[in-house]
């Protein structure tokens, strides 16, 4: 479930921690790599990745049941 | 638990596109404080919180000189359906400013013209008026915020507002917030409020069984402006009004309009009678006829349904995937670049989405309320859906409106309401030391089920009243034994507390409405009445009972 942290490239800014209105990493200490706290609560809209200074240090796996339906 | 006091002078209860357009109106006019506190960050809140890439608006030159006809004609959309049940005057008020706050957007740094000009599309018949400006949002919320700040607004992000105070000539003194982080109470005592705490997306349960965000809007809208204007004696309307979206199955998200292809049926017929190969302009409209028709096909042998983007333009598919980003679809972009999904080869499952309460808090066309010094606007509104043009403009009108009451109040005391500001604070203090009931998960499912099975798709007296009287018991329940683990689920509590408070107007408004309106359909009254347009269904608390009465709508 998202969002996803890369612990090898994370600084530990917390700039996802304050953005995210739903509060998924709720209880993340200041400086340290965020906990995902709540990863059901994230609605995907991407928003912890668009504010992330560190390309590529957090992303979101959307979870199975999302998953598009398409053909072709 | 610590208290912090904020005085205000017009306190904007959400920071979203209503609340912060309020707030910025309000400071222009020179009111001297004025305070946008915000549940989670402003930055990043509301459903505009991704972006947005359609703006309803009405510009002469392009629309003609006659602003009702073009407003008649919109009201043949989707728009149509939500301003049914919105006074009409605000409406008319909305459009007339709403080429202005385009223009101050474009000034502000969002982008509002496409390539250098003003460019209308999706959302409409063939042939027909555009009201739907092509937009540029993907950061409005960041330069909204700065916008504010940089004229003097004050902005308390993570502090969720519980509950309105009044004096006891029953006008507007203040409110109770909580922090969501923090174990603190921020008490506002302040001479106007804006309301401005978006719709009610979770009233319902989601379509994907145990997947809460599969719902597409927020989990953090839980209609609380609503549910506290409605505990204060303030007056609700249309809550029996049900609104439903279409989009991709499972992954749900917003941007209808902004796909451009053909919705076609398992045959690869389309499944409506507007358009037979991709057309940027106008997008499928026909879900907007009826936002069922997915649905209702599937059920009649025909899914599934497809959105077909199949023959499209490289020009237009480059035009769509660039509204797509704007629309706040980043995550569904990446995905499909991830699992190779490519629109112009795979046409993409569609689906009717899980119903969500329309109604909301009714205002004449100064967004004033039914409680004296508290203003409304945005999604707070009668089917408030995200009109993201109708919350700036409307969030002007309210925060003008505002400016004027509290110049004219003298001074507000919050003292006055010291007995329910301690018994809020007691009512906190014990969700959080229970150690045995349910929490806020499990009290959620309780009465998304009821909602959907008393009063979803399937409705009529005998099931609407037991379903009434199961609520009730749940509520009852609920109220005296919920428990949270920490400050988080204490947020998420209260937002379940106010969603029992709307569920129970939901039930008494759908037994009383005994006619088919919309998505509300009686299966013991299957016919539409004329004789209730214009009229609006109302209701509110006296003596702390539920009172319901029809009125008309533009009172």
């Amino acid at each position: 479930m998202p969002p996803i942290i890369d612990k090898t490239k994370c600084n530990g800014c917390g700039k996802c921690v304050d953005m995210c209105t739903e509060d998924v990493f709720f209880g993340s200490e200041k400086g340290k790599v965020p906990v995902v706290t709540y990863p059901d609560f994230c609605v995907h809209f991407n928003c912890c990745v668009k504010e992330c200074p560190i390309e590529g240090a957090i992303r979101l796996r959307i979870p199975l049941e999302l998953s598009l339906l398409y053909v072709g | 638990m610590k208290k912090q006091r904020v005085e205000a002078d017009v306190l904007c209860i959400g920071g979203g596109i209503a609340g912060l357009m309020a707030a910025i109106r309000a400071k222009e006019l020179s009111a001297q404080k004025v305070v946008v506190v915000e549940k989670g960050n402003a930055l990043h809140s509301g459903k505009a919180r991704a972006g947005n890439d359609h703006f309803e608006c009405y510009i002469p030159d392009i629309d003609g000189p006659d602003m009702l006809a073009f407003m008649n004609e919109r009201y043949k959309t989707q728009v149509g359906a939500i301003f049914s049940a919105t006074n009409i005057k605000l409406v008319q008020a909305c459009y007339r400013r709403s080429f202005d706050v385009v223009k101050l957007w474009d000034s502000w740094g969002i982008p509002m013209r496409y390539r250098g000009k003003w460019e209308s599309a999706g959302h409409c018949f063939p042939g027909g008026v555009r009201g739907m400006l092509k937009y540029e949002g993907q950061m409005q919320k960041p330069i909204l915020v700065k916008k504010a700040i940089e004229r003097g607004v004050e902005i308390l992000n993570r502090v969720m507002v519980v509950e309105l105070l009044c004096s006891n000539d029953g006008s507007i003194i203040g409110a109770i917030g909580m922090h969501t982080r923090e174990d603190k109470l921020v008490v506002f005592q302040a001479k106007s409020i804006v309301l401005g705490t978006g719709g009610v997306d979770k009233l319902y349960p989601p379509p994907v069984p145990g997947c809460m965000a599969s719902i597409p809007g927020c989990l953090t809208l839980t209609g609380d402006g609503r549910a506290m204007l409605y505990r204060v004696g303030g007056e609700l309307a249309a809550m029996e009004l049900p609104w439903r979206h279409v989009g991709p199955r499972y992954f749900a998200r917003f941007g209808q309009g902004t796909w451009v292809g053909v919705l076609r049926d398992s045959q690869g017929k389309p499944v409506g009678p507007y358009v037979t190969k991709p057309d940027k302009k106008c997008g499928d409209i026909t879900p907007e006829v009826d936002k069922s028709v997915l649905e209702d096909f599937v059920r009649k042998g025909r899914g599934p349904i497809y959105m077909d983007c199949r023959g499209i333009s490289d020009e237009d598919y480059e035009y769509m995937m660039h509204w797509h980003g704007h629309e706040g679809n980043v995550a569904l972009l990446n995905y499909m670049e991830e699992e190779g999904i490519d629109l112009r080869k795979n046409p993409v499952e569609f689906g009717t989405y899980a119903m969500f309460a329309g109604g909301g808090v009714p205002v004449n066309e100064n967004a004033e309320t039914s409680i004296r010094g508290v203003y409304a606007a945005g999604d707070e509104l009668i089917a408030g859906i995200g009109l993201i043009g109708f919350a700036a403009s409307g969030g002007q009108i309210a925060g003008e409106s505002a400016v004027k009451y509290s110049n004219e109040r003298t001074s507000v005391d919050i003292d006055e309401a010291t007995a329910q500001i301690d018994k809020k604070e007691k009512l906190l203090q014990e969700i959080r030391s229970r150690e045995i009931g349910p929490d806020w998960k499990e009290a959620t499912i309780a009465f998304q089920q009821i909602m959907q099975d008393y009063a979803g798709f399937v409705r009529y007296e005998t099931l609407l009243r037991a379903g009434l009287i199961y609520l009730r018991r749940l509520k009852e329940k609920v109220n005296t034994t919920i428990m949270a683990r920490n400050r988080w689920e204490l947020t998420r509590c209260l937002e379940t507390l106010n969603l029992l408070d709307l569920a129970e107007a939901v039930f008494m408004a759908a037994n009383e409405r005994k006619e088919k309106r919309g998505l509300h359909k009686r299966i013991d009254y299957p016919l539409t009445n004329p004789m209730l347009d214009g009229k609006l269904l109302c209701i509110r608390k006296v003596a702390g009972k539920p009172i319901i009465e029809w009125r008309e709508r533009d009172k």
